[in-house]
């Protein structure tokens, strides 16, 4: 439990591992988490590191994984994720691992590439067909309509596709034709043009169904067109062009019997290399879910390898080269566990679980509602009431006292809509209950004035109690780092500050609930007002709590006034003093070597050290800088920060309090508006049939219950005293400092393989 | 436009200043070039170039690695973030970044301009080519025959169009024409980058004003180097000046009458900035050469560009710097892969 409240002692440990087990030593220690490994080998950069040749075989299994992964989701294959995480594999496998991936490989890319080779053939081929379709209405639309390319001259456009009359004129009619992406069309299109100055005619029309693109394997959109031209010099810029747009081009055949041949020749190659296509992706997908079964494992198998090799790139090898020497920090109360994981062992794990926490805010809501005489905003009345009603009429009184006394007939019981019982009259208050709150204030009007005052109150001392014992606990954190100066300079001025203001404040509340009596409570002064006065100093005087009350008040508050200006300066002041008066304190401690030691500073020392160093490899050379340089300013930024938050924060901390007496205040209202809403209702019903009536209202009356008054209440209770903790309580002492420990632990590698993880 | 940049620029671009900025972060340190130049072969650059930020681009990488793999591999990541920025961005940063991809375009068409007239094919060429400059027309800029028709036919329709207006010739495109055009088209471009930096005003024209000034005066640097001993008349070597930098109108006139490298010398020592930069050259000897100190004083004004925020000098500066470090990264591996140690120390560090 003691790391519960600081951070947990750590050890440095050295490790001794022979050559030959080391690798299996690590594997049992990266299962276990346990420890941080620390780098011995800084100054060496990676790549000259002594396992270096493991790692670089370990990412060559990664790529040729990667490979196979990829290959695998491309065909569909469902990746079968096993839950357990094998164990790093023995060396022995390692090397028969490191075989089989590389023949699969080897195998695999040379199927994948056939594969590939077949399918662009293939897709080639179709669009070819396409083409050939699609092309063969143009001529005929051509031939028919004679339309749309009005810019011509009659005599070619007569015979537009007339190759042989062309041939008449000199003129070479030369055709391209083809397929290009949607996308492309238009500036395909313009680019022709001004080019060719118009001496092309460009047909194009939209292939119905999307192809696939034979380079990237994408579905898309094409278009069929068919470009004539005149002259060799415009058909070399054409073809530049469709080369520019990533045309595919075909040939186009010139008369419809070549095309009718090409056609048919087309099909029946087709057809094979659909078979043969068929039948590679078979084996394909033989060959990929074979790997399948294995791959999860292999990746979680060569990550684990790959980290351990990282790890033993950290270690130092000993003179005679037979043993590798690991510097590791391992909390102090594992370090049995670890002797054990080297030597195979087990450990049990703690559970804490939040039952008991549960049972005792049970018992404690149990406790409050007695002391508040509230159960279902109804009270118990277990002793009887300290008030008598009875003893308010003139009645029970002698004549003598019926004079001095306001006192009640039946006329004035009669006619006055509110009446209060006064507790000076002999008789009427017999003696405080003896347990929590009276139950005959549940009949009274005034009740939620009395609670509200009484709550808020009780809400104000417990909190500064709690802030107290907050600011307290920072003595012992003091006490703990050896910091005795933080104690007079920073503890105790915190501490008259909160008293002299808070804690003055209740020991008004408490003085005047002790002082004043019934008889005297009307002229008892009110607390908020001799509150504000402290500070105002009022020209009136007013009667005050007590005699010398003035004195007393203005004695706090100089001293609270003095407190702040040693808040802010004392400590930064004091460390000014310590680093001028006593500069060879700071030589003698640069001067540090790496020696192990047992003592707890050393260690702590030893770690900061370990932080910068690692720094030092980012932005190297600050180190010398940020570490000996004494900086004032910002000390005294820190203190400055830390005390203006800390006089907010009594003030603002103190009203957050207040949380206590708003939360139990709208818990008792729903609880109310709950019976009254409900079980009243439900009870007035007093036929027969009432009982029908009773009981669906108390099955709705417990479900509301349940999930209004005790989870939902109960959860806000919880976290408002959560908060309460966090924020009020622990801004006074809690730093939550210190240094994270990162374990080599295999569960913090990423256990799931996702492509990004891999490719 | 409105002069406070801090009131409205994060509504549109907060989001990629913060991605650039951490991208920036990823560049490599002086500690990374320590360790890669102690690199003794393109498998350890590889493994220590795992380590930062460019992860493991080379993993899919089959043996052997060579130095073209890394720079395409490199290339290739440096145009996924910049498409990524260019994707998301909104008007005017989106011109912007359509300017900035102007440069590599108007490289590319002069890339395969020449390779058509060396005869080599199209996808050789392509292959080289600039993948932030590429564009569909691209491919078909061998057609062209004259510049005029160059314009005319292929590039009206890319952005490249409205640099044009002063190279319309019908020469026939030799060498020495297409390096006219090339630096003509650099001249315009240069220009018309620094107005729009110009009229948008704000922080933006404070960064990258100067940026493009020492951009124009380095071009005018080197054409006149380049110019020596060519049939290049002095006249033509003045119009191909950029005329938004520091030196116009008064140094590019003494420029152009420069004869030397001594005479250009003297002609940058009346400018203060370039004073020292021309000190720093070494001679024939050893020492570093114009290009390099050109490069390094780059560097070090994109560096600080970051200083400043909400202006999109941040995205031209990171591209620059990244081009840098791939170029220094290239440097480093070539002499690795060609085990030429001596000169390997000559990189640019970044940061």
């Amino acid at each position: 439990m003691g790391s519960l409240f600081r951070s947990e002692p750590m050890c440095l440990a050295q490790l001794f591992l022979q050559s030959g087990t080391a690798y299996e030593c690590l594997s049992a220690l990266g299962e276990k988490g346990l420890v941080q490994f620390r780098d011995l080998n800084q100054n060496v950069s990676s790549f000259q590191r002594k396992f270096v040749g493991e790692v670089k075989r370990c990412e060559e299994l990664e790529r040729i994984l990667a490979y196979l992964v990829q290959e695998i989701n491309r065909a569909d294959i469902p990746l079968p994720e096993g839950e357990t995480s094998p164990p790093a594999p023995p060396l022995k496998q390692v090397l028969e691992m490191q075989e089989q991936l590389q023949k699969l490989e080897v195998e695999l890319r040379e199927v994948t590439k056939n594969k590939e080779k077949l399918r662009k053939n293939l897709l080639e081929l179709i669009e070819y067909t396409h083409m050939l379709r699609v092309t063969k209405t143009f001529v005929k639309r051509n031939v028919e309509f004679e339309p749309t390319y009005e810019e011509f001259p009659p005599l070619e456009r007569e015979s537009l596709l007339d190759y042989n009359s062309m041939q008449r004129l000199g003129a070479k009619l030369g055709f391209v034709s083809g397929l290009i992406q949607q996308g492309k069309v238009e500036a395909f299109e313009k680019m022709l043009w001004r080019v060719c100055k118009g001496y092309t005619i460009v047909t194009y029309a939209e292939l119905d169904e999307p192809l696939e693109d034979p380079e990237t394997g994408e579905v898309i959109k094409w278009y069929v067109f068919l470009i004539s031209f005149w002259g060799e010099q415009i058909g070399h810029k054409v073809k530049k062009i469709c080369d520019c747009y990533h045309c595919h081009v075909y040939p186009y055949p010139n008369t419809a019997e070549e095309r009718r041949e090409i056609q048919e020749g087309l099909n029946t190659r087709i057809q094979d290399l659909y078979t043969v296509l068929h039948k590679t992706e078979d084996y394909l997908r033989q060959v990929l879910c074979k790997a399948a079964e294995s791959v999860y494992s292999r990746v979680i198998q060569v990550k684990k390898m790959k980290a351990i090799y990282h790890m033993l790139n950290m270690c130092s090898f000993d003179v005679t080269n037979k043993c590798l020497i690991a510097e590791v920090w391992c909390p102090e109360a594992d370090l049995h566990n670890l002797r054990r994981a080297l030597e195979d062992g087990s450990i049990m794990r703690m559970f804490f679980n939040g039952r008991y926490i549960l049972l005792l805010m049970g018992l404690f809501s149990v406790y409050t509602g007695l002391i508040y005489n509230d159960c279902f905003s109804k009270s118990v009345n277990l002793f009887g009431s300290g008030w008598n009603v009875s003893a308010m009429y003139s009645s029970s009184h002698s004549l003598g006292e019926q004079k001095e006394m306001v006192l009640w007939n039946d006329s004035v019981v009669r006619h006055n809509k509110v009446l209060q019982l006064d507790p000076s009259i002999p008789g009427v208050f017999q003696g405080p209950y003896p347990l929590g709150i009276d139950p005959i204030w549940n009949l009274a009007t005034n009740r939620l004035t009395f609670l509200n005052s009484f709550k808020m109150k009780m809400s104000v001392i417990l909190g500064i109690i709690h802030m107290t014992f907050g600011v307290v606990l920072g003595i012992f954190n003091h006490l703990h780092f050896r910091k005795k100066f933080n104690i007079y300079l920073v503890s105790i001025p915190e501490l008259l500050f909160m008293l002299c203001i808070f804690g003055y404040l209740i020991f008004m509340i408490i003085y005047k609930w002790l002082v004043f009596s019934a008889e005297t409570s009307r002229v008892a002064p009110s607390i908020l007002i001799e509150f504000i006065n402290m500070f105002l100093f009022p020209a009136s005087e007013t009667k005050g709590l007590y005699t010398g009350q003035e004195h007393v008040q203005r004695l706090l508050l100089v001293i609270t006034a003095l407190s702040v200006p040693v808040l802010f300066l004392g400590k930064p002041l004091f460390l000014w003093w310590l680093h001028n008066g006593r500069s060879c304190f700071g030589v003698s401690r640069s001067g540090y070597t790496l020696i192990r030691k047992d003592s707890e500073e050393e260690v702590s020392l030893l770690g900061s050290q370990d932080i910068e160093e690692g720094n030092r490899q980012m932005d190297d050379g600050c180190r010398e800088m940020t570490c000996e340089e004494f900086n004032f300013g910002e000390i005294l930024m820190t203190q400055a920060i830390h005390s203006i938050e800390y006089c907010l924060g009594c003030i603002s901390n103190t009203a957050s309090y207040l949380r206590l007496w708003a939360l139990s205040l709208a818990h008792a209202q729903l609880s109310d508006v709950l019976w009254a809403m409900l079980m009243r209702v439900g009870l007035r019903v007093d036929t027969t049939y009432g009982v029908l009536l009773l009981l669906p209202v108390i099955a709705l009356f417990a479900v509301l219950t349940i999930f209004i008054l005790l989870i939902m209440e109960g959860l806000s209770a919880f976290l408002h005293a959560i908060r309460l903790h966090w924020v009020e309580f622990q801004n006074k002492f809690y730093v939550g400092a210190g240094t994270k420990f990162v374990p080599f632990s295999f569960s913090l590698l990423a256990s799931k393989f996702s492509n990004d993880d891999l490719a | 436009m409105l002069e406070c940049a801090e009131l409205y620029f994060n509504v549109d671009h907060g989001y990629l200043e913060g991605l650039v900025r951490g991208c920036k972060a990823g560049l490599l340190t002086k500690q990374d070039y320590i360790n890669l130049v102690q690199c003794e072969t393109l498998e350890d650059l590889k493994i220590h170039l795992q380590t930062t930020d460019y992860g493991n681009f080379l993993a899919n990488q089959t043996n052997p690695l060579t130095v073209s793999k890394i720079d395409t591999e490199m290339r290739k990541k440096l145009c996924r973030e910049f498409e990524y920025f260019r994707n998301h961005s909104l008007e005017p940063l989106s011109t912007f970044f359509t300017y900035m991809t102007c440069n590599y375009m108007i490289d590319n068409v002069i890339l395969l301009m020449n390779g058509a007239l060396q005869k080599k094919s199209v996808k050789e060429i392509m292959s080289k080519c600039h993948p932030l400059g590429r564009f569909t027309e691209m491919e078909a800029v061998n057609i062209a025959e004259t510049p005029s028709d160059l314009f005319n036919a292929i590039l009206v329709e890319t952005p490249l169009a409205p640099f044009f207006h002063d190279c319309m010739s019908e020469n026939t495109l030799d060498e020495l024409n297409i390096e006219l055009l090339r630096n003509k088209l650099y001249k315009s471009y240069l220009e018309a980058f620094y107005k729009f930096c110009k009229n948008h005003g704000d922080v933006t024209a404070e960064i990258m004003c100067p940026i493009l000034e020492f951009e124009a005066d380095r071009r005018a640097f080197i054409i006149t180097l380049n110019s020596f001993g060519t049939e290049l008349s002095k006249d033509d070597r003045e119009t191909l000046y950029p005329r938004c930098g520091k030196l116009y109108p008064e140094g590019l006139r003494l420029l152009a009458q420069a004869e030397d490298f001594e005479q250009m010398k003297r002609v940058a020592e009346h400018y203060g900035e370039y004073k020292p930069l021309f000190e720093a050259v070494g001679d024939r000897n050893g020492g570093k050469t114009l290009e390099d100190v050109f490069y390094e004083h780059e560097v070090q004004m994109n560096v600080l560009a970051f200083n400043r925020q909400f202006h999109y000098g941040v995205f031209y500066a990171y591209t620059k710097l990244k081009e840098q470090e791939m170029r220094n990264i290239v440097w480093i591996a070539e002499c690795i892969s060609q085990r030429h140690r001596t000169k390997i120390n000559s990189y640019i560090p970044i940061l």
